[in-house]
Order: C-alpha cells, then sequence, then structure tokens
C-alpha cells in the first residue's frame, strides 16, 4: 500500500446515474422539471450550498423512488449534478435509500468506477463488506 | 501485483488504496478515479510511497589502499 485518499462524490455523468437508479430498482425521470416534497420549507436544517427556498421542488431531471412518497431532484450546477430531496422520515426516502441517500451515491460510484476500470483494460471484482462494497481493481 | 482498492460506504463514502506501487506511481495510476468521481478530501502516504521504484543499491568496497 502506498497512499490512502478520501473522496467526496461528484456525480458527473447522467448516464451513470440512471444506471445506479436500474441497479437499485428506481425509476430516472428525464427531463421531469420538479420532484415531490414537503413543499414548504421549515428552515430547520440548512438548504443545499447555492440553493434558495425558491429552488426547492425544481428540479432538471427526477428519481422516483418505489414505495416512497416523496421524489429525488436532480439539478445542474456547472459541470456536476446536485440531489436535491426531503429527508423528512414520512417521505420514505431516507429509509430506502440511507442517510443522505447514500445508497443511490453507493450505486453510481460502483457503476462509474467499473465501467471506466475495465475500459482501461483493468479486471474489477466487487466483493460485499460489513459497511458497504468494495471494488479490487487489478492492473496487469 | 498493482491494485487499487475501492471502498464504498453505505452512506456513500468513498475510500480509495493504492496496493503494491513503489514511489509516486501510486498517485498517477489512481488520478483517473479521483477525477472520475469528485474531490480529494484526504490523503495519507505509507512508507511504501516513500521507496524509489529503483531500489537496487550498489556499495563499493575499497579493495586496496
Amino acid at each position: 500500500m502506498s497512499h490512502v485518499s478520501k473522496i467526496e462524490l461528484e456525480i458527473k455523468d447522467l448516464g451513470t446515474l440512471a444506471a445506479a437508479c436500474k441497479r437499485l430498482g428506481l425509476e430516472f425521470r428525464r427531463g421531469q422539471n420538479h420532484y415531490k416534497w414537503f413543499g414548504s420549507f421549515m428552515g430547520d436544517h440548512p438548504l443545499p450550498e447555492g440553493f434558495t427556498q425558491a429552488d426547492l421542488g425544481k428540479c432538471d431531471h427526477a428519481i422516483h423512488v418505489p414505495g416512497a412518497e416523496y421524489e429525488i431532484g436532480v439539478v445542474k450546477k456547472g459541470h456536476s449534478y446536485v440531489l436535491l430531496w426531503d429527508f423528512w422520515r414520512s417521505g420514505g426516502l431516507e429509509e430506502k435509500l440511507g442517510k443522505n441517500a447514500g445508497l443511490l451515491k453507493q450505486a453510481y460510484t460502483l457503476e462509474k468506477t467499473k465501467v471506466e476500470a475495465r475500459r482501461k483494460g483493468y479486471t474489477v471484482i466487487e466483493k460485499k463488506t460489513d459497511s458497504g462494497v468494495r471494488l479490487h481493481i487489478r492492473m496487469h | 501485483m498493482k491494485e487499487i482498492i475501492v471502498d464504498i460506504s453505505g452512506d456513500g463514502e468513498i475510500k480509495i488504496e493504492t496496493r503494491g506501487f513503489k514511489g509516486k506511481s501510486c498517485i498517477a495510476e489512481a488520478q483517473f478515479l479521483k477525477d472520475l468521481l469528485g474531490k480529494e478530501t484526504s490523503q495519507s502516504l505509507t512508507p511504501a510511497y516513500y521507496e524509489d521504484q529503483k531500489t537496487a543499491v550498489k556499495k563499493h568496497l575499497p579493495l586496496c589502499g
């Protein structure tokens, strides 16, 4: 081992996000410009960076989560996409996707990493761990 | 064997480890993943990082004089 890095995910590829949704059984709705949420900002949590109260509920694409009442908004900001969603318990999203939609971010990372590593000719092995998933990328 | 390990937790945290590399090549080899996935928020170097890829050391012994 020679170095260890921690990465903060940026979603840059809509195709991979759609593939991640498919992996989790979610429905990626390209071009849907609104997402379902509580509908009124209560001010009990900070707004996502770069967004105002007026931006909530609006998006460029949306993700429908079967079994959840609320939806996830996908908003283009510069060269990447931000996920907007209301994590209020009754909306059902946190129950399905974990804290901060972690399972969706995990699925995106898996899909993107596997495709690009294989494109480079590397072997990729996926294994489950206690805390999530581990990818072994082997170079020849 | 040269290998990159990517751990992705259920809450979306990503950790990348390089294994089997010597010297600075690990940084270059893992860069494509960092570019692909987002921003690097922390990095720690391990002892192997400081090993030169050319490890052969020649010692000259005085044979006379």
